[in-house]
Formats: C-alpha cells, structure tokens, sequence
C-alpha cells in the first residue's frame, strides 16, 4: 500500500565550485512523511538543500533526483517550485523596494498558474499570518530587509503557508532562533503539514525535532546517509554527539 | 589663466543677449543678471574636467553650446494650475520687481561659461510663490517642451516659499529629436518652517544635452525635498544642492534614472550641513542598459557649526547589460565630532544571483524575477519620496515605459 514517493534521491553527487560535496546520496521521501538529515558543518547539508532547489552554484556530477516521479535534472528553480518543491532558505536574501506582499501575490499567482483575485488573496494571506502570529503591518516591508532573524524564518514560513507545496525543505529553519519563535514556527509547520504533503528537515541540532517530530532520521557524514533510523536517532547523536557515529562511519 | 572661448562663429554672442533683452524688455532684475551674464562671456571659460571633480566624466567641450543659438521664440511654460489663494504662478515677465529681487540668489553667475550662458540667454523663467501660511494642496505642475532644432534654452525656475506654507511642484522637460542643449536652472528658497516638494522629470529627447543647475537654501526648520526622474537624453547633467542655512532644516534628495542606449545620466549633488540641528537624506539610484552610463559624485559637507547633524548618501546603480557603465563617488567632509549620524554607501553591479534564485524558488521565471528585482530597485527612491497613490503610480509608467523600451530592444 506504499504510495508512489514524492522525492527521490539516488546515488546523488554535486559539486560546489569544483569540490565534491555530495557524494552519492541516497533518500526516499513518500506523502505524509517528515524526514530529517542531520549532520556536522560541512556535512554537504545545505549543498543537498541547495541542489534539490537547482541553484545554478551547485552543479550535479552524478546521479539523479526525482520529483513526483519526473527527473530534476537540468529543471530551473522556478519550474520545481511551480511542480510542488519547497525550500526554506537558511540565509534568505533581502529584497529592498520589494513588499512581502507584492512579491507573495507574484509568487502566488506564478505557483498556482492563475490570477488570484485580490481579495481573496488578501483574507488567505492574513490567515496565514495569524496562524504564524505575524503583525499585518509586516506584509507591507520589503521582503527580508532588516528583518531580525526570526521574522526571516516567520517570512519564510509564510511563504511556504501561502504556496502549499507538496514537498517542503526546511534548511536550518531553526538556527538563529529563540525557543518562543521555535516554537511558533514549529506550531506553523506542523498545522501545515499534512498527508499529502511531504517535509524534509535539515538540522545541526536535535532541537527542531522536539517540536516537529520526523518518523525517519538519517545522518549525512561527508555527502554520504551514513545511518537512518526512527527519532530515537536523534537523541543518540544529542548524546553522543556526530564524532562516534563518524569514527563508526570511517571504519566500516 | 582663463582661455577665452572662441565666439568666432557662435550665435552666442554679447550682442544676441542683448538684442534678447531688448526683445523681451526685460524688467530691472532680470536686466541686471542677464549683464553679468554677458559680461561674463567673454571671461568665463567651461569647467575644466582635469581641475573640477565634478566634471571628471563630463568634457563640457562635448556640450558644444557654442553651435547652437538663443530660442527664437521664448516658448512658454504650460502651466496646469488654476488660481489658488497664497500661490503666485507667473512668468518673469509679468512677476513684478518685488516678486523677482530674490533671482539668482540661490543660483547665481558663478564664474563658468555655463552659468554665464544662462543668464545671458535666459527666457521662459517662471516664478512660484507662495505666501506665508498657505498650504497649497494641488501639485503646482508645469511643462516645457523644447522642439527648435540647434537651439540653447535657458528656462530658470525661483521658488519663494513663505513661511510655514506646503508646495510641490512638478516641472516636466521634454524636447523633440532634434539636437538641443538646454540650461535649466531651479532656485528653492525656504521661509522658516515651509516645506516644498520638488520634482522634475527629465523626458528629453535622444539629441538633447542637458546641463541642470538646482539649488535650495533653507530657512529655519524648512524641509526641502526633491525627486530627478531621468528615462531620456543624450546627456543629462545635474548639479543639486541642498544648503541647510536655518537650524532644524531638512533636505531629502532622491533621484531615479533609466538609462539605454548611449545615454549619459550624471548627478553631482552636495548636502550642505550649515546650521545646528540638520538633517538630510540621499537615495540615487539608476538602472542602466545597453551603453548607458551614470556618474555619481555628491558630497556631504558637515560644517564647523552644523552640530547634531543627521546626514545619510546612498547611491545605487544597477547593471542591465555587460556594456552598461556606473562610476559612484560619495564624499563625506565633517569638520565637527558631534554629530548624530554621518553615513554612506555606494554600490554598482548586475543582478545578485542569489537574489534571482532565491525569487526564482519561488516560482517566478528568470526574466520575471529580473523584472521584479529592477522595479523593486527602482521603486525605492519613490516610495521615499513620500509621493500621493496617482503621482506614484504616473512615475512608476514613465520607468516602466523605459524599461519595456529596453527589453523591446533586447
């Protein structure tokens, strides 16, 4: 009864200005599930979450990801957001001169391949701000300029509300975070999850995890999944930290 | 050592601004700053680009002023304006002595061949008052259009703002395809406590060459603030400067230009702290495709007696092709230690890469999310100029009609 996977990863390798930073990844993600990689600096973490989006930095040497069944490879970023792929930034860039409004109607009406009336637009996009606890007045800013860090991850969260897709990246949603605004973005995350839908959470620390809770963690070392298991994964690495499993990993 | 310029085969002669003079029998103020002007003439050469900073990207040899000739005809502003109470929209020719004894004190014959020109030749001046108290609610809005092929225009606009009285005006400059050149000057005088709101729009033709020339001087807590929008010319020259004489004054300088073809946009500005208690604020930014270029050089000046002052300069500039040019130069000279804030920043480049990816994440195509980068970069200066919805919007037009007209042309 296994459905048809949304995201399929397969011996995966990339380059990020001629350095090998994955190194044949191998990741299955099927709707209503919630995975987490977690890794050490370096890992290959965000160059995963980079390469699945198609940022034109990172290049794919190897190997080959599929999105609802269909090959990435060689996909502009706005046509694997507009088939369902979703990433939350880590660094998200500041747009001055941009409203977050404006650019959320641009984003919305380019994802859902219709003119959203403008009114209804409105009243989505003020529910969703309420369910993240985000002020009105912050939809007339300019996208990410001077935002602290937690209203960069409110705005990403918001964005990721209002564009519904089927598969969702979250790149160290939590970094830069404290534990109220964790919790509210995570409280926002989980009311948008759902079984159609699938999340994959790139972490450093177990503390996301104790809000969104995945049924599958796996550890990156070195642009390899070096080991996967359910959630008590998590809390063995906040133990033991990432160098046994890392020595353990070398050695086999 | 002055080289005096050639007159051999110039039409700009001492006899032709005299001879217009007669023509436009000229009253007392104007007669005297157009003698000045002629006897400057002789004297007065053009700005040297090796010597003054302001002109290092500009030759004004390559204004050739000296092929062109006085306007026939002086062709009037059109004015939109209707009468209002406290406001006085008239020609220097109908003015009056009293309304005009204020000319040239912001802009005055100061030495170059250029300033000489203008008053020498000036015609088409137009003088906006406005008494004490009134808040003028309409914009006061007018437009000169230039069609006379090898003609020099030297229009000059003086605005005395009475104390405590609201103004914006919005000059509008065109000109046909021609080639023209074209001397504008624009004096802003402040009452204490008035606040004018200054916007011209630079809409000339391919052939034109312009030389602007625009000064505010501020009374006490009067709050001056102006708006350049450039989407055409040849060569758009302009100097603007803000001299914040009265304690508590502000001045707001923001600036927009689009920039194709061969076009040269090139603003020189100075934000002059004089009094206590100063404040001003400077946004340029331009957006330049195929071989245009913009020059930016301004310069805060902080002086001796302008404590707590508050001065920010920015200058953008946005790289549309590979052929595109921006030389950005923002000078700061503070001669006090107490002041509140002293800041600036220069930046020219082609779109951030991350920035298109990261909007392009988002669903928008590549040229989508360009488009939406660029209106945004522009889009700016006008949200700072605290513009109302319908002026907004006529502007954002003009840029957008500028921009379409660069991806036309690919």
């Amino acid at each position: 009864m296994t459905e048809a996977p949304l995201l399929e990863i397969d011996a995966l390798r990339a380059d990020v200005a001629g350095t090998e930073i994955l190194k044949g990844l191998n990741l299955t993600v099927r709707p209503g599930e919630v995975h987490a990689i977690m890794g050490p600096n370096g890992s290959g973490k965000s160059t995963l979450a980079n390469t699945l989006m198609g940022n034109p930095r990172y290049a794919v040497t190897g190997g080959e990801v599929r999105f609802l069944g269909e090959t990435l490879d060689g996909m502009a970023p706005d046509e694997r957001a507009r088939r369902g792929l979703f990433l939350a930034f880590q660094y998200p860039v500041a747009v001055p001169g941009v409203t977050v409004v404006n650019f959320l109607r641009q984003a919305v009406n380019a994802v859902r391949g219709e003119e959203v009336p403008v009114r209804e637009f409105r009243q989505e996009l003020f529910a969703k701000m309420e369910l993240l606890k985000v002020d009105r007045d912050f939809a007339r800013r300019y996208l990410n300029d001077g935002f602290s860090g937690g209203e960069k991850k409110r705005a990403e969260m918001l964005q990721l509300a209002m564009l519904q897709p089927r598969m969702a990246v979250l790149d160290e949603t939590d970094s830069g975070l404290d534990i109220d605004a964790l919790r509210t973005v995570a409280d926002g995350v989980n009311a948008l999850m759902n079984e159609n839908m699938g999340l994959l959470l790139i972490t450093h620390y177990q503390r996301l995890l104790n809000y969104i809770q995945p049924q599958f963690v796996h550890v990156l070392i070195d642009g390899r999944i070096v080991r996967s298991g359910g959630p008590e994964l998590a809390h063995e690495l906040e133990e033991s930290g990432y160098d046994t499993i890392e020595a353990a990993a070398s050695t086999a | 050592m002055t080289s005096a310029p050639s007159t051999a085969a110039t039409a700009l002669t001492a006899e032709a601004s005299r001879a217009l003079g007669e023509a436009l029998g000229d009253g007392a103020s104007v007669a005297a700053l157009r003698a000045s002007g002629r006897e400057a003439l002789d004297r007065a050469a053009m700005p040297s680009p090796a010597i003054q900073r302001p002109w290092k990207y500009v030759d004004p040899a390559a204004l050739e002023l000296d092929g062109f000739a006085p306007l026939s005809a002086a062709t009037a502003a059109t004015s939109t304006t209707a009468a209002v109470d406290g406001l006085t929209v008239a020609g220097f020719e109908e003015a009056g002595e009293d309304a005009l004894g204020r000319l040239g004190e912001a802009v005055g014959v100061d030495g170059d061949r250029l300033s000489a020109l203008h008053y020498a030749f000036l015609q088409g001046g137009v003088l906006v008052q406005t008494k004490a108290n009134a808040e003028i609610a309409e914009p006061v809005r007018f437009t000169r259009e230039f069609t006379e092929a090898g003609a020099l225009a030297t229009p000059h606009t003086l605005v005395v703002a009475g104390a405590n009285s609201r103004l914006t005006l919005i000059e509008e400059y065109r000109s046909g395809d021609e080639p023209m050149a074209v001397l504008p000057a624009v004096e802003l005088l402040l009452g204490p406590g008035a606040v004018v709101s200054y916007i011209s729009l630079h809409r000339w033709g391919a052939r034109t060459r312009v030389f602007a020339e625009q000064r505010a001087v501020t009374e006490r807590d009067a709050e001056v603030r102006s708006l350049s929008l450039v989407t055409g010319g040849r060569l758009v020259k302009s100097h603007i400067t803000s001299s914040l004489e009265g304690r508590g004054s502000s001045s707001e300088l923001y600036g927009l230009s689009v920039g194709g073809g061969n076009e040269h946009i090139d603003f020189y500005t100075v934000q002059d702290h004089i009094a206590e208690d100063t404040r001003s604020d400077l946004l340029f930014k331009s957006a330049l495709g195929e071989r245009s270029r913009a020059v930016y050089y301004g310069v805060t000046k902080v002086g001796l007696g302008a404590r707590r002052s508050d001065a920010n300069q920015e200058n953008r500039n946005l790289l549309l092709s590979r052929t595109a040019k921006a030389d950005s130069d923002p000078v700061l000279e503070i001669l006090t230690n107490d002041v509140l804030r002293v800041s600036h920043g220069a930046t020219a480049g082609p779109v951030d890469q991350e920035e298109l990816f990261y909007i392009q994440s988002r669903g928008l195509t590549r040229e989508g999310a360009v488009g939406l980068l660029v209106r945004g970069f522009l889009g700016e200066p006008l949200d700072r100029s605290r513009l109302s919805e319908g002026l907004r919007e006529e502007f954002t037009t003009l840029v957008e009609a500028k921009l379409q007209a660069l991806g036309a042309r690919g």
